[in-house]
Order: C-alpha cells, then sequence, then structure tokens
C-alpha cells in the first residue's frame, strides 16, 4: 500500500510535466452516445463487437467510433504471453505519419526497451469499408518496457524509491505518454500524434466513423480477446478529421467509455488540477478515466471504495447500510463529493489488473440512472458477462457469438437495469476473468459490495440445431399434433407445465415440431399455435435441468418458423395470415377477409425514418389491417405509434428484442410485448392497453394520460412521471426509483389514475416470491398531487422517509373494489393470483394488511394560496408562462 | 400554406379600436369651460383630435391619443394658439411615466397600440423602435443606407417570406409570409379568445402560433394548419392527435426567461377548465419538469425527435432551447438531430410569470447568441439547411430587422401580440384572477374583456405596420428579400463602440424607420 507520503510524492512528480495554458473549454458537447462491452470466459474474435455496434448506429452519428480489448490473445499479437504479461502496449496514433521518427527519437528508444514495433495491420484502402469517410490514423504498436537505467533515474529525480519498482514504472508510462500527448497533440499547433493506450495486456483503436469500423479496419475480426468495450461517440460539432476525441479513454490498465455528459466537467478539472492532473483531449471521458486512474492507482483505492468516489449512497439507501460503512463511505463522500460526476453518465471500464492477475468489465450507473442500461449474464460452460445501452445490442452480441461457437446462447440467463448508489447493489457490477484453477478461465459477477450474482445452478445449456433424433421426441412430437387438432388448449397447457421440466432438449424440440407441422394445417391450428408457444414464452416456468435462456430459444425460434410459414402479401393463398418483410414490404396490399393478421418479419427494417417498419404499421392499418404480429425485431423503434385516436380493436402482439418508444402515444389500440421491453415505453399514453411479459425500461409511460398497462416484471427508473388522467397500471416486480414523481392523476375513486406495484418476482421454478423490499428507491411518489399507489408491503418495509409528499394510508372497501378487476385481469394475463397476491409466509390475509395505499398530501408547494372567502373557490385564476 | 410567393396576398387593415372609452395618448389636451364651441379647432386639426358633428355643437372630449404635441406649434394649425378664447392647454401626459419600463417604454406601448388599432405606424412623434434598457437591440442602430441604393418597389413586391424546412427531406418546404411566428401562449396561461384571435391573424397572415404546454382546446382545431403543437417536458395535453394535426412541431426545453427552471402553474390557476384539458387536479399546481425525463443527451434527443417524425410524417420540427454558453454546439446538435427550425430564445422574453431572479439573469442575452450561432453554422456548412429562429424581448418591426441582420431567419413574438392587444405590462399575470387587461387569464368575468375578432384584427393591424417598416428598410438598402438582410450584421453599428461624435449622430435621431 503506496503510503500517503508516497502519494503525494507521485503527484509531485506530475508538476515537471508539461502543459498548455489557458482555461479549459470542452472541445465539443457530446450527449449519450452508445455503449456495448462483454467479457467472456475464452477470447472471442473482434468481429462479435460488430453487430451490437451497427444496431446503436442511432446513438452515434458516425463521427467518432473506438473500441478496447483486453485479456489478449498473445498468438495473435505475435508475442510470448510473458512479454505480454509483462510489457506495456505502447499504440500510437499517427495523425501525421512524419510525426513517428520524431516520437521514436525522442521518447521511445532513449527511454524504452522495444520488445516489438510494428504498423497495426489495416485493410489496404480505407475505402473499402463501406461508410468510412475519413481515413483512419496509422497506429504504430510497440512492446515496451522502461529502461531499467531510465527507471532508476526517475525514482532517483522524484524519490519514488519507497515505492515499489513495478508502481514506479508504470508512472513512468503515464507520464511518458502524458508529454507525448503535450507535445504533438495538445499544445498549440498541428495535431500531429496521441497516444491511444499504453496499458498491459490492453489495447484501443479509434476512427472517425462508427465503432465496428474499427474492426473492420484494423483488422480485428478475428483478433481474439476475453473483452471488448466499444463506443458509437455524438459529437455535436460537425468537422471532425481525426479521432482523438473518440473513446475508449485510458489511465494505465484500464480503458473506459462513457455515456452522457457531465453537468461539473469544470469542477472535475479542478478537482483534477490539484492533483498535477491536466486533461488533453478536454472531453468528459478523458476526466471520468483520469479520475478512475487517480483513484485506482495512486490513491489504491479498491474497487468499491471507487464506485462510492464516483457514484455516492444517498438518502435513504445510506441509512440502509451498515454503521461501518456508513463510517467509511461518509469519508469518501467528504473528500470526494465534489469531484464526483454529476448529471447524467454512465461509464463501461474494460481493465487489466496485473498485480491481481486479474481482468474485468465494470458498468457503473449515476446514482439518478440518467442514462439507459442493461446487464446480461450467461453462464454454463463458458461465461459471458455484458453491458449495454440498449437490451438489444446484448441479444446481437450474443446472436453472434452463438453463430460462431455454439456454446453461448443467443439469450442471456439474466437481465438486469441497475441504480446508482443503492444500498442493495451499489447500482455496478463487475464481471471478472481470472484463471479457473484448471487450466482454464472462469468468469464471476459480482455487484460493488463484492456479492457474487448467479443463475440458478445445475442446468445447461442447449447447444446444436433442433433435429429430431431416433426415439427422442417423437412421442411429444405426437402429443402436440393430438392436442392442437382437438383444440385442447387448456390441456396442452397442463400438458406443458407437466413435462416443460422433465423433458430433455431433443423431447422440447420435438413437441415444437409438432406444433410447427400442425402450424401448417389450416388457420386455426396456426393460431392455436402460436397460442402455445406464446404461453410458453411468457409464462416463467420451471425448466428443470434445461437453461431457461435455451428453452426460450427454442421456443422463439419454433414461434418464427411458425410466423415464416405465413404467405407473403400479395399472394393469393386462402389463410388469413400475411408475412411481410423488409423485401416485399412494397407489396403491402388492403386485408383480404376479416380477421386477416399482418405479420411483420421486422429484420432489416431500419429502426427509425421514413422505412422503418413503424410507419409500414401506420399504412398497414389506414388499409384496414387490424390484426398484427411483429417479430425478430433487433431494436427497432415506435412500435404501435402513430395509428392517432381511436385505434380501438386494433391489437398488435411484438416478439423478440423490441425498441424504445414502444406505445407511446397509443390511443386506443391494444399491445402485447412477449418478453422484455426497453425504453420509454408508453409516453403520453392515452387509451388502450398495453401488457409487457417482462420488464420495461426508463421513464416508462412518462407523461400518460390514460390507459390500462399491465407488466409482469421491473419497471426501471422514473416510471409515470408526470402522468396525469387516468392510468391504470399494474406492475408486478417493482421499479428502481423515482416512481410516479408529479403525479397527477386525479381521485382514483372518481375516475383517476393508479399503480398497484406487487414486489413480486418469480424464481426459477417459476414460483411467486416477494422481493427484498416491495420499493427499494428512495423518492416514491414526490410532488405527486393525485392518483393513488397501491404497494402490496405486507410487511411494512417501505418508510414513510421514502416517501416525499405522499402519505400512507389503509385500504378501504372501495379501493380493494377498484383494483380487484385489475388483480384479475393480471391474474388472467401472468398467472399471479389473487391468492398468491394475499398469501404471505404461507398464510392467506386479508387485504388491508397486505396493501398499503399511497395518497398524494397537499403539499405548502402545492396548495392553493388562502382563500379569503368561501365563495371565492370556483372563481377561475390564471398564470402566463409564455 | 404553400411554398414562397411572390406576391403574397396580404389581409386588409381593418379598424380595432381601443377597447376602452379613454384612449392614453402621450399628450393631454384640456379645454377649459370657456370654449364656446365654436368648431375652429375641429377645422384645423388634420388629425382629429377634435371630434365635432355638424348637427351636434356641444364639446366633445379630444382624442388626445391622436394629438402630435408640441411639434404642432410651428404649423398653421396649432390649436392651442388659434383658439379665440386660449381655452385650450397642451402638456405632456404624466400618465407615461407610470407606464412601462425601461425595456417596454411608454411610447413604445402607444406607439403599437397604435399599430395595432390603424395598421399604420404612428403620426405622433414618439420612439416606439427602441426602447431605454441601455444594452441590446437598444444600443444597436441600423447604418444610414446609402441614398443610392434606394430600389423604388412597391410594398407588394417585397418577399418578406421565410422558408422553414430546408432540409430537401421530403417533408413540405413549409415558408411563412412575414419573418415572424406566435410564440407559446398555453390555455390556462392566456384567455381563450386571445388565443382563438392569434390562430386566426396567424391564418390570415399565413404564418403560425404555438399551443404551448397547456393542451389543444377544440376551439383552435379549425386553424390546425397554422397551429404549431408545442411538446414541453410536462408533456401536459400533448396526445397523438395533437402531433398529427400540427405542421410543425416545436420540442421546448427550456425558456430564455427561466432556463433550467422548469414550468410551474400555480395552484390558484388550476382551474376546473385549465384541469380538464391538461387532465389535473383541480387547484393543484402544476409543475413541468426541466428537463425532458427522457432526453438527457442529444442521442436521446434524436430518438425524441425521430418518434414525432413516425408519428406525424408530415410535421416539421422546431427545437426550442435557451441560450447557454454552448449555444452553438447545441444548434449543431440539433440540426444533426433532424430539426428543421432551430429556436434560440433569449433572456429578455418571459412575461409576468418567470420569477425575477431569472429573467435576464441566466440565459445569454439573444444578440450575443445569434451572430455566434449563425457564424458556427456557416463555418459548419449547414446553416442553408436550417431555419434559425430567435426569441426573448423582440418588441418592434425593427427589433426584428435587426435580429434577422445578426444572422436570424426569423423571429418567435409572445409579448408584442399581448401589447396589441392593449397590454400594459403591469407584469401581474400570474397573480389572482390574472390580467387585469382580460389577456393572460382564463377567469370567466376577465377573460371576455376581448373578443376574438378583435384580438385577431389588432394583430395583423400591427404585423401590417411592422411589415411596412421592413419593406422600408429592406429598400433603403436595396433589396427585394428579407432573406437577403439575414447576417448582414455590417449594416449594423452598436452605439457603444462608436466615436462620440458618431454615436451622437445616430443619438440625435429616433430608432424609427418611417
Amino acid at each position: 500500500m503506496i503510503n500517503q507520503k508516497m502519494m503525494e510524492k507521485i503527484l509531485a512528480s506530475r508538476a515537471r510535466l508539461p502543459r498548455s495554458g489557458g482555461p479549459i473549454r470542452k472541445a465539443a458537447e457530446e450527449g449519450g452516445c452508445g455503449v456495448t462491452g462483454f467479457m467472456a470466459s475464452v477470447p472471442v474474435g473482434g468481429r462479435h463487437i460488430f453487430t451490437p455496434s451497427v444496431q446503436m448506429h442511432n446513438r452515434g452519428n458516425g463521427k467518432g467510433g473506438g473500441i478496447a480489448a483486453v485479456g489478449l490473445s498473445a498468438v495473435d499479437l505475435g508475442v510470448s504471453q510473458q512479454q505480454l504479461d509483462t510489457c506495456y502496449l505502447l499504440h500510437i496514433a499517427l495523425l501525421d505519419i512524419t510525426a513517428r521518427q520524431e516520437i521514436e527519437k525522442s521518447f521511445i528508444e532513449p527511454l524504452l526497451d522495444v520488445f516489438k514495433a510494428e504498423r497495426v495491420p489495416t485493410v489496404d484502402d480505407y475505402r473499402e469499408i463501406e461508410g468510412l469517410e475519413c481515413r483512419p490514423p496509422d497506429v504504430w504498436r510497440y512492446l515496451v518496457r522502461v529502461k531499467p537505467e531510465v527507471l532508476g533515474r526517475f525514482i532517483q529525480d522524484n524519490n519514488l524509491a519507497a515505492i515499489d519498482t513495478a508502481r514506479a514504472e508504470d508512472e513512468f508510462i503515464y507520464q511518458n505518454s502524458y508529454r507525448i500527448n503535450q507535445r504533438f497533440y495538445a499544445s498549440m499547433g498541428k495535431q500531429r500524434a496521441f497516444v491511444l493506450s499504453h496499458g498491459r495486456n490492453l489495447m484501443v483503436l479509434k476512427v472517425v466513423g462508427y465503432a465496428e469500423q474499427v474492426a473492420q479496419y484494423y483488422r480485428l475480426d478475428d483478433f481474439h480477446a476475453h473483452g471488448w468495450i466499444a463506443h458509437q461517440r455524438y459529437p455535436t460539432k460537425g468537422k471532425v478529421w481525426h479521432p482523438g476525441g473518440a473513446h475508449p479513454f485510458i489511465g494505465l490498465d484500464e480503458a473506459l467509455v462513457h455515456n452522457g455528459d457531465f453537468a461539473n466537467y469544470y469542477a472535475v478539472c479542478e478537482y483534477l488540477r490539484q492533483h498535477n492532473i491536466y486533461p488533453q483531449f478536454l472531453t468528459d471521458t478523458e476526466v471520468s478515466a483520469l479520475l478512475l486512474d487517480l483513484y485506482n492507482r495512486t490513491f489504491e483505492y479498491p474497487l468499491e471504495y471507487i464506485i462510492e468516489a464516483m457514484a455516492p449512497t444517498g438518502e435513504y439507501d445510506f441509512e440502509l447500510l451498515p454503521p461501518e460503512k456508513q463510517r467509511i463511505y461518509r469519508r469518501i463522500q467528504s473528500a470526494h463529493i465534489s469531484s464526483s460526476p454529476d448529471g447524467p453518465w454512465f461509464f463501461i471500464i474494460a481493465r487489466n489488473n496485473p498485480y491481481q492477475h486479474n481482468i474485468q468489465l465494470i458498468g457503473i450507473t449515476d446514482t439518478a440512472m440518467l442514462r439507459p442500461q442493461v446487464f446480461a449474464l450467461q453462464e454454463g460452460e463458458v461465461q459471458i458477462g455484458l453491458i449495454c445501452s440498449e437490451k438489444q445490442a446484448i441479444d446481437a452480441t450474443l446472436e453472434s457469438l452463438s453463430a460462431e461457437d455454439s456454446r453461448f446462447c443467443p439469450v442471456a440467463d439474466k437481465y438486469w437495469n441497475c441504480r446508482g448508489g443503492s444500498a442493495t447493489d451499489g447500482g455496478a457490477f463487475i464481471f471478472t476473468v481470472e484463471d479457473s484453477g484448471n487450466g482454464g478461465k472462469k468468469l464471476t459477477c459480482t455487484n460493488k459490495f463484492g456479492e457474487v450474482i448467479t443463475t440458478p445452478p445445475n442446468q445447461a445449456h442447449y447447444s446444436g440445431s433442433i433435429t429430431l433424433g431416433h426415439g427422442t421426441g417423437t412421442q411429444e412430437k405426437q402429443d402436440a399434433g393430438k392436442y392442437l387438432a382437438a383444440g385442447d388448449q387448456t390441456g396442452l397447457k397442463d400438458y406443458c407445465s407437466c413435462h416443460l421440466a422433465g423433458w430433455s432438449y431433443p423431447e422440447l424440440a420435438g413437441f415444437c415440431a409438432g406444433i410447427i407441422e400442425s402450424a401448417g394445417a389450416g388457420d386455426q391450428l396456426k393460431a392455436r399455435a402460436i397460442d402455445i408457444l406464446t404461453w410458453i414464452n411468457d409464462t416463467p416456468a420451471d425448466t428443470g435441468t434445461k437453461k431457461r435462456s435455451s428453452v426460450l430459444l427454442i421456443i422463439r425460434d419454433s414461434l418464427k418458423a411458425v410466423f415464416r410459414a405465413s404467405p407473403r402479401v400479395g399472394t393469393t393463398a386462402g389463410s388469413r395470415y400475411r408475412l411481410i418483410d423488409w423485401q416485399n414490404r412494397g407489396s403491402l396490399q388492403p386485408p383480404q377477409q376479416p380477421g386477416a393478421v399482418l405479420v411483420i418479419d421486422a429484420r432489416g427494417f431500419p429502426p427509425e425514418g421514413e422505412d422503418c417498419d413503424a410507419i409500414l404499421i401506420c399504412q398497414a392499418y389506414r388499409m384496414g389491417w387490424k390484426q398484427f404480429i411483429c417479430f425478430n425485431y433487433c431494436g427497432q423503434r415506435f412500435c404501435g405509434c402513430g395509428l392517432d385516436r381511436g385505434s380501438d380493436g386494433v391489437r398488435i402482439d411484438v416478439y423478440d428484442s423490441s425498441g424504445d418508444y414502444l406505445a407511446s402515444g397509443i390511443d386506443g389500440l391494444e399491445m402485447y410485448v412477449h418478453g422484455n421491453a426497453q425504453d420509454q415505453l408508453g409516453q403520453i399514453m392515452a387509451r388502450g392497453k398495453l401488457v409487457v411479459y417482462g420488464d420495461v425500461g426508463q421513464t416508462f409511460m412518462y407523461g400518460a394520460k390514460g390507459g390500462e398497462v399491465y407488466i409482469m416484471g421491473n419497471a426501471a427508473g422514473r416510471p409515470l412521471i408526470n402522468a396525469v388522467g387516468s392510468p391504470r397500471v399494474v406492475i408486478n416486480g417493482t421499479c428502481l426509483d423515482y416512481l410516479a414523481e408529479s403525479f397527477m392523476a386525479g381521485d382514483p375513486l372518481k375516475g383517476g389514475g393508479f399503480v398497484v406495484m406487487n414486489g413480486l418476482e418469480f424464481d426459477s421454478r417459476g414460483c411467486i416470491v416477494e422481493q427484498s423490499t416491495p420499493y427499494p428507491g428512495s423518492n416514491l411518489f414526490s410532488l405527486a398531487s393525485g392518483g393513488a399507489i397501491y404497494l402490496r408491503d405486507p410487511h411494512r418495509r417501505v418508510v414513510s422517509e421514502q416517501l416525499n409528499g405522499g402519505e400512507f394510508v389503509d385500504l378501504k372497501a372501495a379501493d380493494w373494489k377498484l383494483i380487484l378487476p385489475y388483480l384479475e385481469e393480471n391474474q388472467r394475463l401472468f398467472g399471479i393470483s389473487i391468492e398468491d397476491i394475499l398469501t404471505v409466509d404461507g398464510e392467506k390475509r386479508d387485504y388491508k394488511d397486505v396493501y398499503r395505499k399511497v395518497r398524494a398530501v397537499k403539499l405548502d408547494v402545492l396548495r392553493r394560496v388562502e382563500l379569503d372567502r368561501e365563495d371565492r373557490l370556483d372563481e377561475l385564476e390564471v398564470e402566463v408562462e409564455c | 400554406m404553400e411554398k414562397t410567393q411572390v406576391k403574397p396576398t396580404l389581409p386588409q387593415v381593418l379598424e380595432a379600436p381601443s377597447r376602452f372609452r379613454n384612449p392614453i395618448g402621450k399628450y393631454i389636451i384640456k379645454r377649459s369651460p370657456d370654449c364656446t364651441a365654436c368648431g375652429l379647432c375641429a377645422r384645423l386639426c388634420p388629425y382629429g383630435v377634435h371630434p365635432h358633428y355638424d348637427n351636434y355643437s356641444a364639446v366633445l372630449r379630444p382624442r388626445m391619443d391622436r394629438c402630435i404635441g408640441f411639434s404642432c406649434r410651428d404649423t398653421d394649425h396649432y390649436c392651442i394658439d388659434h383658439c379665440p378664447q386660449k381655452a385650450l392647454t397642451l402638456a405632456p401626459n404624466p400618465l407615461l411615466k407610470t407606464l412601462g419600463d425601461y425595456r417596454w417604454t411608454a411610447e413604445m406601448l402607444l406607439g403599437h397600440w397604435v399599430m395595432a388599432e390603424t395598421g399604420e405606424v404612428p403620426t405622433v412623434d414618439m420612439e416606439y423602435s427602441t426602447g431605454n434598457s441601455g444594452g441590446g437591440f437598444d444600443r444597436m442602430r441600423f447604418k444610414t443606407p446609402d441614398p443610392g441604393s434606394y430600389i423604388d418597389v412597391p410594398d407588394e413586391e417585397i418577399d418578406t417570406s421565410v422558408v422553414l424546412n430546408r432540409r430537401g427531406d421530403g417533408r413540405p418546404e413549409l415558408a411563412i409570409d412575414i419573418p415572424c411566428y406566435g410564440g407559446g401562449m398555453s390555455f390556462g396561461s392566456t384567455a381563450l379568445p386571445m388565443l382563438i384571435g392569434r390562430a386566426r391573424a396567424a391564418v390570415q397572415l399565413n404564418t403560425l402560433t404555438c399551443t404551448g404546454e397547456g393542451g389543444y382546446h377544440d376551439k383552435i382545431i379549425p386553424y390546425a394548419a397554422h397551429v404549431i403543437t408545442q411538446v414541453a417536458t410536462g408533456l401536459f395535453g400533448v396526445r397523438e392527435d395533437t402531433i398529427k394535426r400540427a405542421p410543425m412541431v416545436e420540442f421546448k426545453y427550456a425558456q430564455g426567461a427561466k432556463p433550467g427552471l422548469g414550468g410551474h402553474l400555480l395552484g390558484d390557476k388550476v382551474t376546473r377548465d385549465v384541469a380538464a384539458i391538461r387532465q389535473t387536479v383541480i387547484g393543484n399546481a402544476l409543475f413541468s419538469p426541466f428537463p425532458f425525463h427522457s432526453v438527457y443527451s442529444v442521442e436521446d434527443h434524436k430518438k425524441h425527435v425521430d418518434w414525432i417524425k413516425q408519428m406525424n410524417p408530415q410535421a416539421l420540427v422546431s427545437v426550442k432551447v435557451s441560450t447557454p454558453t454552448d449555444s452553438d454546439m447545441v444548434a449543431v446538435g440539433s440540426y444533426y438531430a433532424g430539426a428543421h427550425v432551430i429556436h434560440f430564445d433569449g433572456s429578455y422574453g418571459g412575461t409576468g410569470a418567470a420569477p425575477d431572479i431569472a429573467k435576464k439573469n441566466i440565459a445569454m442575452p439573444i444578440e450575443y447568441a445569434i451572430p455566434r450561432v449563425h457564424r458556427f453554422l456557416t463555418d459548419e456548412g449547414v446553416r442553408d439547411k436550417v431555419c434559425l429562429i430567435v426569441s426573448g424581448g423582440i418588441r418592434s418591426a425593427m427589433d426584428v430587422a435587426k435580429a434577422i441582420a445578426l444572422g436570424a431567419d426569423g423571429v418567435v413574438i409572445g409579448t408584442a401580440e399581448m401589447v396589441a392587444v392593449e397590454c400594459v405590462r403591469c407584469g401581474k399575470c400570474e397573480s389572482g384572477r390574472g390580467c387585469p387587461r382580460g389577456i393572460a387569464t382564463t377567469d370567466p368575468e376577465l377573460g371576455i374583456m376581448i373578443t376574438e375578432e378583435w384580438a385577431q384584427r389588432r394583430i395583423v393591424n400591427m404585423y401590417l405596420a411592422w411589415r411596412r417598416q421592413w419593406c422600408e428598410l429592406l429598400r433603403r438598402f436595396g433589396m427585394r428579400t428579407i432573406k437577403e438582410l439575414t447576417g448582414r450584421s455590417d449594416l449594423l453599428v452598436h452605439l457603444d463602440y462608436l466615436e462620440e461624435t458618431e454615436r451622437q449622430s445616430y443619438l440625435c435621431r429616433s430608432g424609427n424607420l418611417l
């Protein structure tokens, strides 16, 4: 451990570094951006960062893309493992190729022992890569160590003798790169070169373009590494000629990508300046990386404390911490609160810990959860952890990986959102890859507090394609056909419930094959087939020794097969189903019979714009189509939007990785999302019905006016903010924070709106269990003036400190009468029975003991000015807010 | 609304006299009991100050608002001197000392009332083009044009239109005939007759007006082709149908008068009607959050814009922001996110409801933001792809022209339209029952003080008077279209940066053009 004195000496040594004068001004505003990253227990090729990056193009603008890889393949680099582990991998981007000789002469040859120097291979001509408009810089790679005599002099000059030589070498490398950047990039004059990365077993590459073009241009498709992160940049400046501002940014052995924007950029810069650290690239991301390096390498904080310094635990969460943690956290906060990034941010960090012999992928969320983020974990023969801006990007990564290596499954075992600074998980998750002890590597997922996150044990993935073997699955195939032909859906569901856990993969596959085959025998059977497969897809059930993710994969593939078997639009088949996809989208014509169903294969449609599938749905609706099945989504947005008022009677069923803004603005229609949904669902929703068989993302139902909504799982942050009118919502899980802030939905007993929050979840056997608390956040119903929350909280775990403008009251008979029909519909949709809801610790209770009502109180800030005369009550008042 | 017409059909001026019995004038003429009702003054005065009817011999109260005051002294119709009884006295109206403020001076208010009444610029010597703020547009003047550059073309042949969509993206190439459209005023803040009057005026003038954040009142629907739907952070009253019927959708991220403060409608103002249209609770204050909860970055913003564009494939998108220090970055970011119109709202705007501490103290003054953004967009090579609209304390025709010369394409007008319907700038918009003049109120008694028809006429008249001024300015600089004026900051001087003698040469003249 570095003592205080040595820490000061390291920082003091940096005072000698050259720096630019004048005030710091951000080089460009940049906003959100798309970030993605994954870490696997086996090295995988750079090609797998391709699809998720492509699918998040709309989060960047092609003016900056970058990737980092950690845990590299020594073979692919052409070096020995020992060299890879001990040497620094210096990547220098040459904006002006003549700068190389100068750099080598001044900063490399006299100072560093070079074990390998090469130009990072590229494709011959950057124009071969479609859409790449700006020639990426030549990158030179040097595998180096500091010359012993140079290091000795450095230690002596800076009085660093008391620290580990290896640490001093780290500092030397860091300062040397700083000097290169200062001379060739940050000082006045032409920008000629800069250091991309210099850590061990870690590399960074960037282009002016999209992230996947990095992999293409620098030929990383078959370059293997355990961890990859990528970033699509969205600088608001138009002309960008070099990728210096693109992410990732580096500390020493870490690379960081960032989605967001600091409100206190200058304050953080000032804090760094006090430690002799001067930004050179003038972006938020750079200062984040510098901050991280300061905490990590100079202060030697454990990761938990680094996360606390970045995303402090606040409000009610702080009170929930054990006293010992509170004591430490209070100190961290008092030292770092002014330099903790403020505003929306989300970091993905890939780092190598050479002293701990592991590599890590870390995701840290800001305390207000202002950026979208999804985590995912898959375990099995190989393990992989993923962090992305959008769930669909995670699915795209897995799909890409599984196509190459069947040990990966296209569906993750677990997906989740998190809340920065929470007392339960800290809002940060770490995927660590280290030696497993038997020659291989293993991946462990932990949260901020070091608690391990796992998936259900003793389950195996299915690998291989669905083929029917002799003897296995034939019986199930026959059974499936029999039930379907008989039209006994209830019997079929019972049959599935009975057998799903016990089936082997071939037996399940056999069953599905039977369903697919029978579905071809007419519309009636097809409808039944879709119904049963959808039901299995939507119902959390015990899958026995099979991974639920693999079961879902087989079911979803079967659904796709059924959907794809529909006759294409423009044909004159007798079926009421018609398939439309990107290729035949031009053949759309009005439905030929009542009850016609338009099946849309969304793959290939752009996520937004004039040609997106959401516009196609509007066109079809105007032609008379009322039933839609949309599948094969990979993040396409705005599904269901734009049908206008009076779309009653329309039904849209959505399968696979649907996108943002689904059902936003709907005014009459019904939408069913068969799986997790993304962000911004149901904004300004006016009427209609929305059912989600899974979780929903950020700012769900912002500004909603009404509608009936059922969510099987959790909502992320900020659901129902500024909702008015009469939205009626049942959320069976919980939400992260800020539920129903500024809720203004009248009096629920007189037609206003409400939210029922059950705080339940399904365990791996498909049983309903209580979550640890029905509401973990510190802000519930803040500044609300109307509506109510009906909270299932039999143990009274939610306390009034979590309310800000609401109060707990007991349920009255009228309240129960109001919510009962919604719970009944909830039961019908999700199988969450009212009896189960009212059962607490194995014992059935009265609704009054199970539910609590949160209603609005009149806050002073909301109160009408005292009226001096009673009769003025009806007088009308005004304000101008032009 | 079709693409630019060469000869816009301008509406007719329809007289819309003051709704108050005694219009306020710059001067006061008193008539003593010595008057014998001889009728001489009535015959002399060419301005009609002394109403007189042949079949009615009694003396009528002078129309003091028409009196040109002491400058009449040198003419042969100066009634004070000619009165045989010496019964008339002339004095400056002391009321002016209590009227207006530094930005909207009494003379500027009176001048605009005359314009709204007659459609003409005032004949009385009033400084209606510049205020007394000591900064901003009040310290800017147009240079004296070279007399040789004057072109003699009638107003009808001068093009004051602005094309709002320049992206060439297949959406309608909407153009407005005057370089102004109406700013967002919500139902809740403003009386319905006023809102309808504004919408009708927008139809007549072939321009637009905006719903503000308070829902889309059914009575506005007939004018939908000229009404912008505002999508603000509270999303009050925003529904799919209000977006689908709009020719342009405006995202309001912030107001220049109170950036970062969101919106706040006090509980008192949330009356039954207001609560109904916003679907909220009667008597409870309403907050619009300061951010869009779904937009914390430019890529979120793009998604937001894409959403509106998906719902209404014909709509243009305007992005209204205040003027932060990095407004240039905001502008270019909005452009790349797909906006057609970028609307900067500077710090001088806002009416009574914005907190005093915020007004003029947070955002950048608009005259600083305009050239900065204009230059940045030009350097980026996208200036001609985007329509730059500005607002925030643009009060007069000359302010509009100055804003355009600094680099804007057009402006958004809020307060001046209220002044046209006789707002006195008392600043009581937010308190009690609301506006004593019946403009910014939804009080059922106060709200009937104006009628739709009258508000419409007043607003149309004011803009027609403004157009006359723009046309004259353009003629003097040898221009036939207002587009040519955009970015011509070389035609402006700032009084603070002139030599004393030159400054005096500007100061001794009125800021008025006509």
